[in-house]
């Protein structure tokens, strides 16, 4: 009985991260077009929502392997595979409540190895592996996309340069909305599979399934639905950063930075040099800000995003080890680590109402806060962002609701 | 376990080229679609302009299909 209940639990959880990994990511594709207004932010997350459910569905292959190499593959049993998830799941909380993109992946593969040590201890551990597979690509993937993204900045402004922009606007957002349709699709072909892998895999482990078979429909529906659900609910704090926080993305940004994402996802998924969607996404974006004249990048925040990256495989490591602890104490520890996952997710649920980023209000700021009380957003730095002044009706809409909130309805 | 250098030079330099012929298409088409709007605008010719920069953006466009192409994985 005790296996079938962990089997179902490390199926709900698996559920549960994928929707985590959906509205971690949706802000890869759609913070660009939501932020220079190629799409409504309403329209955005519908299309990328249809198209990650979409590619999930497209994908045959689903992941054989949950280690990605950074461990022994035998060492896993169902319940380090539940502390792992959970502590993804955490990461994947944290990091959305301070605005971070994060990539949904290293937090995976973080979660797992820190259950695999609890487990198996430290020596279980492919460290190599760890500097070749997340280091490595968490500075590469910047550089790379993001020079992409600043050479075809500098040629799109010097081409139309003469052209008034009311002209080239309409082309630029096209291009824009196309490449990141394109994002969005990739997305659920690569992260649609690796939930429906690990459940798979488990349920194989527990005899549920015969060995060398595919993904059962069911789970093949669920995870493709449970991804989509994520995305459709748009994770607004990491797409305010992303659209907002580190560059002020022009028109013909938007588009060289959606073209050197979609381009950088698909050689590296094609290519053999695997980088992660969520830090090409946010290099690129930084690019198109280094390849503009004039235009104004903040370091102070990219630097910040650059260690959480560095921190998340550890992070979620130490998260997924303590997990693992627990799940490992009989037919109770998993039982209290399932409660105390829901408590976390609750509580980090009220502490993002505080200063709540909703489809409203995520252009109107560049900043997330999280601890400051103060609810209408504040802007710091330029006035100009004010809703007041520069984002007429999405602002006004946003006072409404805060004034509604505090009188008390 | 080695790096793969050559992959990862081979990943950095496809996409730089792939992205920045996608602008050029697209950045010249729109220049020369709104050149030729202009011009007919002030009541002159620009028929052979006007289709040169749809043809630029409808490669841009093939660009585009082809990525798509590369996702799906039914279709190779």
């Amino acid at each position: 009985m005790s296996l079938l209940f962990i089997v179902i639990a490390v199926v709900l959880v698996a559920l549960i991260f994928d929707f985590t990994n959906g509205f971690h990511d949706s802000a890869n594709a759609m913070a660009g077009p939501i932020a220079t207004g190629a799409l409504t932010a309403r329209k955005a997350v519908i299309i990328a929502a249809v198209l990650n459910v979409v590619g999930a569905c497209l994908s045959t292959e689903v992941a054989k392997t949950i280690s990605g190499g950074f461990f022994d593959e035998r060492l896993v049993n169902p319940s380090m595979v539940l502390a792992g998830l959970v502590g993804a799941i955490v990461w994947n909380l944290l990091t959305w409540l301070f605005g971070i993109p994060s990539s949904s992946s290293h937090a995976l593969f973080g979660g797992l190895i820190g259950a695999v040590v609890v487990g198996a201890g430290l020596s279980s551990v492919h460290g190599w592996v760890v500097v070749s597979k997340v280091l490595l690509p968490a500075v590469m993937a910047p550089l790379v996309a993001g020079l992409a993204a600043a050479v075809s900045t500098k040629i799109a402004y010097r081409i139309t340069r003469r052209t008034p922009s009311g002209r080239t606007n309409t082309g630029f957002k096209y291009a824009q909305a196309f490449t990141a349709s394109l994002v969005a699709l990739a997305h659920g072909t690569s992260d649609g599979q690796k939930t429906m892998g690990v459940i798979t895999l488990v349920l194989i482990a527990g005899g549920f399934q015969a060995v060398g078979t595919g993904p059962h429909w069911w789970v093949i529906l669920a995870a493709g639905v449970a991804i989509g659900l994520g995305t459709y609910s748009g994770g607004w704090r990491i797409m305010r950063t992303l659209g907002k926080g580190i560059v002020d993305i022009d028109t013909p940004q938007g588009a060289t930075s959606g073209a050197a994402t979609t381009a950088t996802i698909l050689a590296s998924s094609h290519l053999g040099f695997g980088l992660s969607t969520t830090h090409v996404a946010t290099g690129a974006i930084l690019g198109s800000g280094v390849g503009r004249d004039g235009g104004e990048v903040r370091w102070g925040m990219a630097r910040k995003l650059v260690v959480a990256w560095l921190l998340t495989l550890p992070g979620a490591a130490i998260i997924g080890g303590l997990a693992a602890l627990l799940a490992e104490r009989g037919a109770v520890g998993p039982v209290v680590l399932l409660v105390l996952l829901a408590a976390v997710c609750v509580v980090i649920w009220v502490v993002s109402r505080r200063n709540q980023v909703t489809s409203h209000n995520v252009t109107d700021s560049r900043e997330v806060m999280v601890l400051a009380s103060a609810t209408p957003s504040t802007y710091p730095e330029d006035p100009r962002l004010a809703p007041a002044k520069g984002s007429g009706r999405a602002g006004g809409k946003a006072k409404k609701k805060q004034k509604k909130i505090k009188s008390g309805v | 376990m080695k790096i793969d250098w050559a992959a990862l030079g081979t990943v950095a330099v496809v996409s730089i080229v792939m992205s920045v012929l996608f602008t050029v298409l697209l950045a010249s088409g729109i220049r020369a679609v709104s050149a030729a709007r202009l011009r007919q605008q002030r009541g002159g010719g620009s028929g052979a302009v006007l289709a040169g920069g749809y043809s630029l953006l409808g490669l841009a466009g093939l660009l585009v299909l082809f990525g798509i192409w590369l996702i799906v994985p039914q279709f190779h």
